[in-house]
């Protein structure tokens, strides 16, 4: 009877109201000249490139010591708090207002940390290492119990239980039907955080490094970002001189940078008339996330194998052009971490329409954590602003600022593959050469993250 | 509508204003009895194709129980809204109904906008006799296709607003119609609706345009419209409208047809954007009148202030975010009707649930208020379907200008369902 209801109601007359307006005038922005731009701006580095002397292009990747590094165990302390500042949220998610953009777990979770933070762990440096709600409580719970990890973390697990968390949380964030409900997103933000600490408990730090997927996506976008430790002192330079410095990565975590940048396409595509046509729905209808769940967990996986398997062959073409005997494992491994900036841009490209306006409700969540009136940051009468969706002017400067970070993170890639290939051929001719498959994809893939953002999107 | 309808309804009415009148004595005793909030369970789509319109939903909602609780609440209780995320998603909005019958012990659903949500959600609220009002425009209440429960009190039809166009389309645009509209069940509810609505009026139409959803240039179809027509009917929704109005524009250049248009497309979007130039001297449908017209009402005065709506229909705070404001108003009006549906039933908690139905569907007459700032209503309790005047403005200097109020008499269809027949 219920799913005959869903037939039904699909043929049935109402009315259904799509809104027009930032979408709309995207669509009446030159995105075709500016995706031809974005492009070329990518393909001309690649050129730049082979001419540039071997020399130059590793050192746009030197980074100056700027500072001593701080010894303290602050970063424990501030662990605690993290853990304690979680533990509140968690707690509001429980008992504070069912309204996803006015409870406090919700918008931290979506908006302060998946957006906000994530990026400037991207940009600036491993906050991460600060803000992390597990480090902290592990110190204390150890020092007090004096307890020594139960076991040894299985080697041969590597980072296949990170992978696995983090395609459940990529499950959670796409395919689950209501992500931001606060109950049920406070359940699965105390459960992950009481079996992560289980885990460390168990099998020590190590669990958190392979196995907690949150930390290791911090970790991989710390390696991007400008600030880094270099021995004692806190070194800055471009972005992703960190990969420099430590190029190889085991294959589990080349694997799971790869899903980083999947997942995030898969975001961006889910979204668009193309994909729903594809899955023969009106975009102008959408009948809810509950009623493509099944279809969007395929998308995922499909989407990820997909990339995984067009970055192997990339390699592989590449190492037969230049004639190398490097292994197809070491190489992937090795230029794996060259695709960070492109996952990292994209996901700032992605992210920064919604980010712009739920930013405004977390910020009213602050001041009123618990929907009671109160107004501990003194806003007054606030109301949420989409207004900047309803001019040509601003939603171009949106546009192209999101344009700008899909071509940057290309442009990014494109030296740190260039360097990285410097570094392990024998010449430049031949690095120049293993460059040539995967330059063309990312070139395309600077084309497929512009489109993905001037399309249609029917969600 | 039959006239036993009216006549039942107008003494339903009076029986309902007696129990109004005695209202302070057994207010004040059903305030003793309990001081519990009145729990009104707002069904929003937060999240989803929806978001847009679920925002101002809940700026005209917060704003509307603000004045309800300011007055001294409903039967002296304090109003308590208990918003939800649907996700704009029927499977959702079922889950959320149940919720707040179960869970957050709500008196009443009310909110939702979208029809497909609405078509999924209102045979649970039906199940778990919750009293459920929607404010979705859609014609599924009036239809006859949801439950005695499921009621639309505080907003029109699209089958009541799409035929009422039709007199003045008629008479002062002309006669020969092409339309083009969205190849999905709203688009055919226009084509439907209006096609035999301009037949009655002596008019036809030359040509029926469907567009597919999917489309993002409109181009290739223009050559269809017909040489002859007088007047192009359209109602485009989607990120697309705005390139639809471009193209438009492209084709006919200077010399156009007339052409009349729904706000839903361009709802939330400011008329005097570049690019939308083309649309200077045509007309629209608008549930209420985005801009403050030359004779507005104290009403609307009062409600574009509570709302925080600017005289151009945009945020006070932000000129550039301008409001859903043709329906958003059904948000206000559904709270005021469910306070007074409270009232005349002396609802005192769950187990008055069916008086409350009962007295919503005695209601007939709902004359332009503070509580009705969009104009005055004609409520038919055997549908649960509202009627009420509907509004045509011209673009003018880039600012909608009202140049028709339809009656209400030309809204009116005959009853498709009496829901009163049904169990409570």
């Amino acid at each position: 009877m219920r799913s005959l209801g869903l037939i039904v109601l699909c043929l049935t007359p109402g009315v259904v109201l799509a809104h027009a307006s930032e979408q709309g005038f995207v669509l009446l922005l030159p995105t075709d000249v500016y995706i031809t731009a974005g492009a070329a701006s990518v393909g001309l580095t690649i050129v730049l490139l082979t001419f540039l002397p071997a020399r130059l292009a590793m050192g746009v990747f030197r980074a100056p010591a700027v500072c001593p590094r701080p010894t303290s165990h602050l970063n424990l302390a501030s662990s605690c708090a993290a853990a304690l500042v979680l533990a509140g949220l968690v707690w509001i998610g429980f008992v504070g207002p069912r309204d996803p953009l006015a409870n406090a777990l919700p918008l931290f979770v979506w908006t302060v940390w998946w957006v906000g933070l994530v990026v400037i762990q991207g940009v600036s440096g491993n906050i991460w290492r600060w803000i992390n709600p597990w480090t902290g409580p592990a110190a204390v719970l150890g020092y007090v119990t004096g307890m020594h990890p139960l076991m040894r973390y299985p080697a041969w697990l590597g980072f296949a239980p990170g992978i696995a968390v983090f395609l459940a949380f990529a499950v959670l964030l796409l395919a689950d039907p209501a992500p931001a409900d606060p109950t049920r997103l406070a359940f699965f933000a105390g459960g992950y955080w009481y079996v992560t600490m289980l885990g460390l408990v168990v099998f020590g730090p190590r669990w958190l490094v392979r196995a907690e997927a949150l930390t290791i996506l911090m970790r991989c976008y710390a390696r991007m970002s400008i600030f880094g430790r270099r021995g004692a002192r806190i070194s800055i330079g471009l972005f992703g001189w960190k990969v420099m410095a430590r190029p190889h990565v085991a294959p589990g975590l080349a694997v799971f940078i790869l899903i980083l940048l999947g997942t995030g396409s898969f975001d961006g595509l889910n979204e668009t008339f193309f994909w729903l046509d594809l899955l023969g729905i009106n975009p102008l209808e959408f009948p809810g996330r509950s009623a493509v769940v099944t279809q969007t967990i395929i998308g995922l996986l499909v989407a990820n194998a997909a990339l995984i398997a067009a970055f192997g062959i990339c390699v592989w073409l590449g190492l037969r052009i230049a004639k190398s005997d490097i292994t197809l494992l070491t190489a992937f491994c090795l230029f794996a971490p060259s695709i960070l900036p492109i996952a990292l841009g994209y996901h700032a490209a992605h992210y920064l329409t919604s980010w712009l306006v739920d930013s405004q409700y977390a910020l009213k969540a602050l001041s009123d954590p618990l929907s009671t009136g109160a107004d501990l940051l003194g806003l007054g009468t606030f109301y949420v602003t989409t207004g900047f969706f309803n001019t040509p002017d601003t939603v171009r400067t949106i546009w192209l600022t999101q344009a700008g970070a899909v071509v940057v993170g290309h442009i990014i890639a494109i030296l740190l593959a260039h360097a990285l290939a410097l570094h392990a051929f024998a010449t430049p001719v031949r690095a120049a050469l293993s460059q040539a498959p995967l330059a063309i994809f990312m070139v395309l893939y600077t084309v497929f993250g512009l489109w993905l953002l001037a399309s249609p999107r029917g969600l | 509508m039959t006239h036993s309808t009216t006549r039942r309804g107008a003494l339903k009415t009076l029986a309902a204003g007696a129990t109004a009148a005695s209202l302070p004595m057994w207010a004040r005793y059903t305030h003793a009895q309990t001081a519990e909030p009145v729990k009104i369970g707002f069904q929003v789509h937060r999240t989803g194709i929806g978001a847009a319109y679920g925002r101002w939903y809940g700026r005209t909602t917060e704003a509307a129980v603000k004045l309800i609780n300011d007055n001294g609440g409903i039967n002296g209780r304090m109003v308590e809204i208990v918003a939800e995320d649907d996700g704009t998603d029927p499977k959702r909005g079922a889950e959320v109904v149940e919720k707040f019958a179960n869970q957050h012990g709500c008196d009443v659903g009310f909110g939702t906008l979208f029809s497909h949500v609405v078509i999924g959600s209102s045979p649970r609220a039906g199940e778990l006799k919750l009293p459920y009002f929607v404010v979705s425009e859609g014609h599924h209440v009036a239809s006859g296709m949801l439950n005695r429960y499921t009621l639309q009190p505080g907003i029109t039809d699209v089958k009541s607003q799409v035929q009422a166009m039709a007199p003045f389309v008629a008479e002062n645009l002309g006669k020969k119609v092409t339309m083009v509209f969205p190849d999905f069940a709203f688009g055919h509810d226009h084509r439907d609706f209006f096609t035999a609505a301009i037949e009655a009026q002596g008019g036809e139409v030359l040509e029926h345009i469907a567009i597919p959803p999917t489309e993002t240039s409109f181009t290739k179809f223009f050559p269809k419209i017909p040489r002859e027509t007088e007047v192009l009917y359209h109602v485009m929704v989607g990120p697309a409208v705005l390139t639809f109005v471009k193209e438009l524009g492209e084709f006919f250049g200077p010399s156009r047809p007339e052409m009349f248009g729904f706000i839903d497309s361009l709802e939330a979007v400011d008329i005097a954007s570049p690019g939308l130039e083309f649309l200077e001297g045509t007309y629209f449908w608008e549930g209420n009148p985005r801009n403050a017209q030359a004779d507005q009402s104290e009403h609307d005065k009062f409600y574009r202030a509570a709302v925080g709506v600017d005289e151009n229909g945009a945020s006070i705070s932000d000129p550039t975010d301008v409001s859903t404001y043709a329906h958003m108003f059904g948000c206000w009006e559904t709270l005021h009707i469910i306070k007074a549906g409270m009232e005349a039933a002396g609802y005192a908690g769950h187990g008055d649930r069916a008086k409350l139905i009962e007295a919503v569907e005695a209601m007939s007459d709902m004359p332009e208020s503070q509580a009705h700032p969009q104009g005055s209503k004609l409520f038919n309790g055997k549908t649960h379907q509202v009627f009420g005047h509907q509004y045509i403005s011209r673009v003018e200097d880039g600012k909608l200008v009202k140049v028709h109020t339809t009656s209400i008499e030309d809204t009116l269809y005959p009853d498709e369902v009496d829901y009163t027949t049904q169990p409570l």
